[in-house]
């Protein structure tokens, strides 16, 4: 029964994430093939090249969110508005219904973070290889790319495009666990389910970004006045960079791990459709 | 192997279909359902009659697996309310459940898909009989013909229970006349039907028994022929009579 309830998952989400994804493609195309022009070397040119990042960024994460209210929006409409009465009366266990909006909300939250992240990365290069090869052609040719990545992130290119990608998945896990888990205790309140559903959400949200936040604000403490002086800066920004992917990636598993096992024992709970 | 399944089916036809006990359903400090027991065997229509607010559906969503009871049990063929009981019963609520952005023909496959009981057949030939287009999107059509779509649905299994909240509010007097002749034409002989409504003198000359529920508690199970021999009148009247304001 996952089986099917996984295709017919995928068929509705398609509808609305497919295109999305498709189009970060188009302008991701576009810009790389635009930066490599002569388009932006006028002063006119530098004011559409800033009317165009303004659109671009903007647009992406205009993507982004729909990506993750859409992720939201449909695990709680299609599971605790009157369409539930068609999911629920399914010959199929609530954790059978619960893993294919999982699975299809992670693949759907990871594919647009490793489009959007791949899109920056891809005009970055773009903007980057132009600009080398009209003012330094001669440093470009005797520029070694893959050691240059090593020797700043720690690892050769494989690794580090392996540690974003296992970065990207554990974080798209992480985040529609999140949102499902808030879906979920949100039903186990008597009244305003939805409303009760966003406050915790919104509260896990901002409990997260501070235990973020005061992590990433650690390795600043051992950064002495010596240090930002000499050389040392450099190996250290290094080190964190080295240890950033492992330790992000690692942070998001376990939070997720705990999102579902609390997850899954509130599935073993009667549903309750008013 | 004939024998052994012959064997089975005999088993199912006398065992009980569903039975409730003791059944109760808050919702905070509001009783819906007070200890309520009754059971169903197999090859009866039951009216499940009552005023509004009396509980019918809270009862219905139970059985249904839709809410899970405060205390007391439902066994659907013995078994508790599961993926199990799902498959067998074809629930019709007394609203829309459908997404409307789907074609009718793709809701079709996703009822065959999921239930094996399922007959795209006779779903695919009502809905030629009522003109509608399978290709058309759910929400084009009105609002009467999308209640006809999923009475179709519900009816186009071979289920053993089917539970049907309130299939008449709301339709013209042709449209109840069509509605009864698909349900009484489409279920199996060994299979129940668990039908409520307001509109008692339109249903009480398919039914066997009733159950009347006021206040949430069970006032009556009965068969019909019973109540009528008794009070000499019809269920209509005793309902009511039983109801007075």
């Amino acid at each position: 029964m996952l089986k099917k309830l996984l295709k017919y998952e995928w068929k509705d989400t398609r509808r609305l994430l497919l295109p999305i994804n498709l189009a970060i493609v188009v302008f991701t195309l576009v810009g790389c093939v635009m930066l490599n022009t002569n388009l932006f070397d006028t002063e006119l040119g530098v004011v559409l090249a800033l009317c165009l990042t303004l659109f671009y960024t903007l647009t992406i994460l205009v993507f982004s969110s729909i990506t993750t209210i859409y992720i939201y929006v449909r695990f709680y409409k299609n599971l605790y508005t009157r369409e539930g009465y068609l999911m629920h009366t399914l010959p199929v266990t609530a954790t059978e219904l619960f893993h294919s909006k999982l699975i299809v909300g992670c693949f759907w939250s990871a594919l647009n973070a490793a489009l959007t992240i791949s899109s920056f990365m891809a005009l970055g290069a773009a903007a980057g290889f132009h600009a080398a090869a009209t003012e330094m052609p001669d440093e470009l040719s005797s520029l070694d790319l893959p050691s240059s990545i090593a020797e700043i992130f720690g690892y050769p290119l494989p690794f580090l495009l392996l540690w974003m990608l296992l970065l990207m998945i554990a974080s798209a896990i992480f985040s529609v666990l999140m949102e499902y888990l808030s879906v979920l205790l949100g039903q186990q309140m008597k009244t305003n389910k939805l409303a009760a559903s966003l406050v915790i959400y919104f509260g896990i949200y901002l409990v997260i970004q501070i235990v973020t936040s005061i992590g990433a604000m650690l390795p600043s403490f051992f950064f002495t006045e010596e240090a930002l002086e000499t050389e040392v800066l450099f190996s250290m920004v290094s080190q964190i960079l080295r240890i950033l992917f492992p330790s992000m990636s690692l942070f998001y598993l376990v939070l997720g791990i705990i999102f579902y096992l609390i997850c899954r024992k509130l599935l073993k709970r009667s549903v309750n459709l008013d | 192997m004939l024998f052994p399944s012959f064997l089975n089916i005999l088993k199912e036809t006398n065992m009980t279909l569903l039975e409730c006990k003791n059944l109760t359903k808050n919702y905070g400090n509001h009783t819906a359902l007070s200890d309520v027991s009754f059971q169903i065997d197999a090859g009866h229509i039951i009216g499940l009659l009552g005023p509004n607010g009396s509980g019918k559906t809270t009862l219905m969503k139970l059985i249904a697996g839709l809410l899970g009871a405060t205390s007391g049990s439902i066994y659907v063929r013995e078994e508790p309310v599961g993926p199990g009981s799902k498959n067998i019963i074809s629930y019709l609520p007394d609203h829309s459940y459908l997404d409307g952005n789907m074609r009718v023909q793709d809701i079709i496959d996703f009822f065959a898909d999921f239930y094996e009981d399922f007959d795209s057949l006779r779903a695919y030939d009502m809905m030629a009989k009522l003109q509608i287009n399978p290709r058309q999107k759910l929400k084009t059509l009105s609002k009467g013909t999308q209640e006809k779509v999923q009475l179709i649905l519900v009816m186009s299994r071979h289920a053993s229970l089917y539970i049907l909240d309130e299939p008449l509010a709301g339709v013209d007097p042709a449209a109840r006349d069509y509605i009864l002749d698909t349900i009484l034409s489409n279920y199996d002989e060994n299979a129940s039907i668990l039908i409520s409504t307001h509109l008692i003198s339109d249903i009480e000359n398919i039914l066997d028994e009733v159950i009347f529920i006021q206040d949430g508690t069970l006032h009556t199970h009965a068969s019909v022929d019973e109540l009528r021999e008794r009070d000499n009148k019809s269920i209509d009247t005793i309902f009511r009579e039983v109801f007075k304001c």
